[in-house]
């Protein structure tokens, strides 16, 4: 079986955010890029159906700021068979129309059975490069997925409701499916190993295709959130914090 | 003298027992120990050998602990000792003619008298006080029964030792003990009775003569012979044994303290053998360094190790004498297949140590520093833990979110590498980028100094310090990574490796003379595991910086800080691992705050719990090391009760984990306001008035 799995680099949220000049975006040399949690369960679950049920995966990614090359030796060691990055003359703030167009140039010679991708990226949240490569490819798509299983041309996909509603979904092969949660945590690649394997393996190169339409989405302005008002904090024993609070109360004429 | 028979029988036995069976064993020991992986290489091992000698002569690495115990290991291991003296004569009294030693030698013609007088003298003392000695230890396993002896519930066992293996080789050996020794010393009574004189060099042997008296001729020539091979052919069929018992020890441990590690204590030995490409770390017995292997044959069982152990102390189920006792008997149990080179591979986690109880250890060094055999039972965790990490099984969810983010951001704490410096940015001095001027100083910060907020006001307190006493120095900013000290003990060698090289690229872009930290573990990786090409700096603690400011007078005490009554944690990795006891001590008098000691102090401190351990997600329940401690410090200082109000108790760190994992102690402990935990610091902006500034 042929699993693919399409990553994204994202800004770390560990970081602050800076802005550009202009505040129209973030201030991209300012960042660093990590890949997009979601993804990292996608690459999971697409190792764990291979575990299972055989295959291989190939992971692959716009390389957007020619640093992908570590997420994708990093994917290798936990298990993906073949790596390709996408090359060609981006802007670090590329959108998820435009990323999935390239992608589904380059999945779409690879004959995938099941394409995953993560559900959605904390960056734009907008869950649109799995319905987007589904569009491209003419196949179906499930989101917010939690658990799948491949036998016999069918992905089992479980999905977690709210309310504690689960449903378990059968799809034909292939499909593309968002994942929001691998059935496990990730596992963890050892330094060691991706340093072994950054020596030895390959990664293919594909140029971008042209770009397709983008989201139609234009950003205008970026901007930090503003105080505006603060909560005073109360110091002092319950007794003193009581008298406060009456206090403002009265103030208020509330009381 | 023995008849013609009795000689014939005993040279078949000795070319039998000790000329076959047992020099099979020690040659399968030997070849079983080379198949061990190479461990670093070792110099100048004659002087070491020798060195080593020297200190079991002494008894110096026994004397670590258990002293009561170990002043009766010492009448044992003298009369041992004597006793290969002894032996020599006893055999010559069994074949020479005639020979015999008693009254000075007075049978032989030419023979020292003196010379003779004072050997029977020692033999006759020591004979007794190693029967003595033997007897305590018997009384002490199996009438006592100490608990120390005891694995706690949990720990993995090999079948063997389960069902009392263990307790079972002690009475063979201390039955053997008794019973050579014993029959010796009673077949020179016999002489004695059969002269019917008591020998004044002889005294005991003298007085136990006295039980014989009544004897015939015939009773006592027949006890004489039986008692010899007691006492002498018995060791002949011993010695097969001795290959396979602990009592192998007392030829192993000499050995194994004579090619003990050279390099620091505080640096661990490569993952894999420098230039190979062999699997890190040790799944399999025989993926073991050499040296594991040997220590597998020092141990004494003596649980030693176990006592001192912040986890196995406090009931876990990790317990360091039982990898050792654990690698010995599956080799015994595979001693053919293994010397002949065809064992199967025998897993490490099934047989010697569980998982648990792998990521269990804090790699405090308090198991290696007290083994009285030179044993290291901590470098067996470590291996294995690399090879855990690099098989990816079971790694513990809060260790991975460490890991992760350590690859990642180069802290543990899930932060931004542009956050590190965050905490000098609400600083009313500018602190040097050492990347961009030059400093002689460089300060490195490490990740709790930099990220936690219970100590980043401290980390700001020691900028002003420096600043106040014109100190040169600056910093990385978000250059710096974690030093990787406690993520190499976590067996992760690779992310080590790349946090080690991030630093060593911030160094050589900087310009600086030493490095001082507040971190232990940082000073511990830096100083020792480091690879500096040529470059090496000079890493100092911040305790040793700051006495050497007053001392030079570049900070005064203007508010001596006598009110205090307190004591002090050593941290391992600056202490145990790095021998620095002496300058916090100093820095606290020059401070005039009165220390009293806890009663494990120094070498002997006990781990707060912390280290990569505080990275677990998941935690033993049960009381916690620190909490231990705390308990210690408190106890301590209740009896200076005297000295000082409650108010002003201190229980002094100098390490900024030590300050959060005690902290936390205090209050879990519920001694809130019964003690306090104070960083060095602290005490000295107190003393110098910059708190106030
Ligand atoms: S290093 Fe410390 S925690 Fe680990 S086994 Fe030894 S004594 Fe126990
Ligand atoms: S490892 Fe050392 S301290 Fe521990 S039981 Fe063996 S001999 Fe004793």
């Amino acid at each position: 079986m042929n699993i693919v799995v399409a990553l994204k680099q994202i800004p770390s949220m560990a970081d602050e955010l800076p802005l550009n000049a202009q505040g129209s975006n973030l201030d991209f040399d300012e960042v660093d890029f990590v890949l997009n949690e979601f993804d990292e369960h996608a690459l999971e679950q697409a190792v764990l159906v291979k575990e299972k049920s055989g295959g291989a995966v190939t992971a692959l990614g716009v390389d957007l700021i020619e640093a992908l090359d570590d997420v994708l030796y990093t994917a290798l060691a936990k298990g993906a068979d073949k790596a390709i990055k996408i090359v060609g003359d981006f802007e670090p703030g590329a959108d998820s129309h435009t990323q999935a167009a390239w992608l589904a140039a380059v999945i779409r010679d690879l004959s995938p059975d099941l394409v995953l991708t993560g559900v959605q990226a904390a960056n734009d949240l907008d869950g649109q490069i799995g319905p987007m490569l589904a569009a491209h490819l003419d196949l179906p798509y499930v989101g917010v997925v939690t658990g799948l299983e491949v036998a016999q041309g069918v992905a089992k996909v479980h999905k977690e409701f709210a309310g504690g509603v689960v449903a378990d979904i059968e799809v034909d092969l292939p499909c593309v499916a968002g994942i929001q949660a691998a059935a496990k945590p990730p596992r963890y690649a050892p330094i060691s190993k991706i340093r072994q394997i950054a020596k030895t393996a390959q990664i293919a190169e594909a140029e971008a295709a042209a770009a397709g339409p983008d989201a139609g989405v234009t950003l205008r302005r970026m901007a930090k959130p503003v105080a505006t008002g603060r909560a005073d904090m109360l110091a002092g024993d319950a007794k003193q914090v009581a008298a406060k609070i009456i206090d403002i109360l009265t103030e208020r004429g509330l009381l | 003298m023995l008849t013609t028979i009795e000689k014939l029988i005993f040279i078949l036995l000795v070319a039998f027992f000790v000329g076959f069976l047992a020099l099979r064993g020690f040659w399968g020991i030997y070849k079983i120990v080379r198949q061990g992986r190479p461990a670093p290489a070792l110099k100048n091992i004659p002087q070491r050998m020798l060195a080593a000698v020297v200190q079991v002569g002494l008894q110096q690495t026994i004397f670590r602990s258990r002293p009561w115990l170990s002043v009766f290991h010492a009448f044992i291991f003298f009369g041992f000792s004597y006793y290969f003296l002894v032996n020599v004569t006893d055999l010559l009294e069994g074949f020479a003619p005639g020979f015999e030693l008693v009254y000075g030698g007075r049978a032989l013609a030419a023979a020292p008298t003196g010379l003779v007088n004072l050997f029977n003298l020692v033999a006759d003392i020591l004979s007794v006080l190693t029967l003595l000695g033997m007897i305590v230890f018997l009384v002490r396993r199996f009438i006592s029964r100490d608990q120390r002896l005891r694995f706690n519930e949990g720990v993995l066992l090999n079948p063997r030792v389960q069902a009392g293996g263990v307790a079972r080789d002690s009475l063979i050996v201390g039955g053997f003990i008794l019973l050579h020794v014993g029959s010796r010393f009673l077949g020179q009574a016999l002489r004695l009775a059969e002269h019917g004189a008591p020998d004044p060099f002889m005294p005991f042997a003298s007085l136990t003569a006295n039980l014989f008296g009544g004897l015939s001729p015939a009773a006592l020539d027949a006890g004489i012979h039986t008692t010899w091979w007691l006492a002498i052919g018995l060791i002949v069929l011993f010695f097969p044994y001795f290959v396979v018992s602990k009592h192998i020890h007392l030829m192993v441990a000499p050995i194994n303290l004579g090619l003990a590690k050279q390099n620091p204590r505080g640096q661990l030995d490569d993952a894999s053998p420098p230039g190979s490409d062999i699997q890190p770390g040790a799944a399999n017995l025989l993926d073991l360094a050499w040296p594991r292997l040997l220590d597998a044959y020092a141990c004494i069982m003596c649980n030693r190790c176990n006592d001192v152990c912040p986890a196995h102390s406090l009931g876990s189920v990790l317990s360091p004498a039982a990898v050792e006792v654990n690698k010995r008997y599956l080799i015994n149990q595979n001693f053919a297949a293994l010397a002949g080179g065809s064992a199967p591979p025998l897993s490490l986690i099934e047989h010697v140590i569980s998982p648990q109880a792998v990521w269990s250890c804090t790699t405090c060094y308090a198991c290696v520093r007290v083994c009285p055999v030179g044993n290291e039972p901590m470098a067996d965790i470590v291996d294995i833990r690399r090879s855990l990490l690099i098989q990816g099984d079971g790694l513990d969810s809060g260790v991975q979110t460490a890991l992760e983010s350590l690859s990642k951001n180069g802290n543990w704490f899930g932060q931004g590498k542009r956050a590190r410096p965050k905490w000098s940015k609400a600083l009313d001095i500018e602190i040097k980028d050492a990347g961009k001027e030059a400093v002689d100083y460089l300060w490195f910060v490490g990740d709790t100094a930099s990220f936690d907020s219970r100590v980043t006001p401290l980390t700001q307190a020691f900028a002003r310090i420096l600043h106040h006493a014109g100190v040169d120095f600056g910093i990385l900013g978000q250059a710096e990574s974690n030093a990787g000290n406690d993520v190499r003990r976590m067996g992760e060698e690779g992310l080590f490796e790349q946090l080690m090289e991030n630093n060593l690229k911030a160094f050589s872009a900087s310009t600086f003379e030493r490095i001082v930290t507040t971190d232990p573990h940082s000073l511990n990786t830096l100083r020792n595991e480091y690879r500096w090409n040529g470059n090496r700096r000079q890493v100092i603690h911040y305790s040793s910086l700051l006495l050497q400011l007053f001392e030079s007078g570049r900070l005064q005490v203007t508010q001596p800080l006598s009110a205090y009554v307190a004591t002090y944690h050593d941290p391992c990795y600056l202490g145990r691992y790095n021998g620095e006891y002496q300058a916090v001590r100093k820095l606290l008098q020059h401070l005039g705050v009165a220390l009293h000691e806890m009663p494990r102090n120094c070498e002997n401190s006990f781990c707060c719990g912390g280290g990569g351990h505080i990275w677990m997600g998941e935690t033993p329940p049960g009381e916690r090391p620190a909490e231990n401690r705390i308990r210690e410090a408190v106890t301590t200082l209740t009896a200076h009760a005297g000295e000082g109000k409650q108010e002003n108790w201190l229980f002094v760190v100098s390490c900024p984990k030590d300050l959060i994992m005690f902290s936390d102690a205090v209050k879990t402990t519920a001694n809130d306001g019964a003690i306090q935990v104070i960083d060095l610091i602290q005490l000295v902006e107190q003393a110098t008035g910059l708190d106030k500034a």
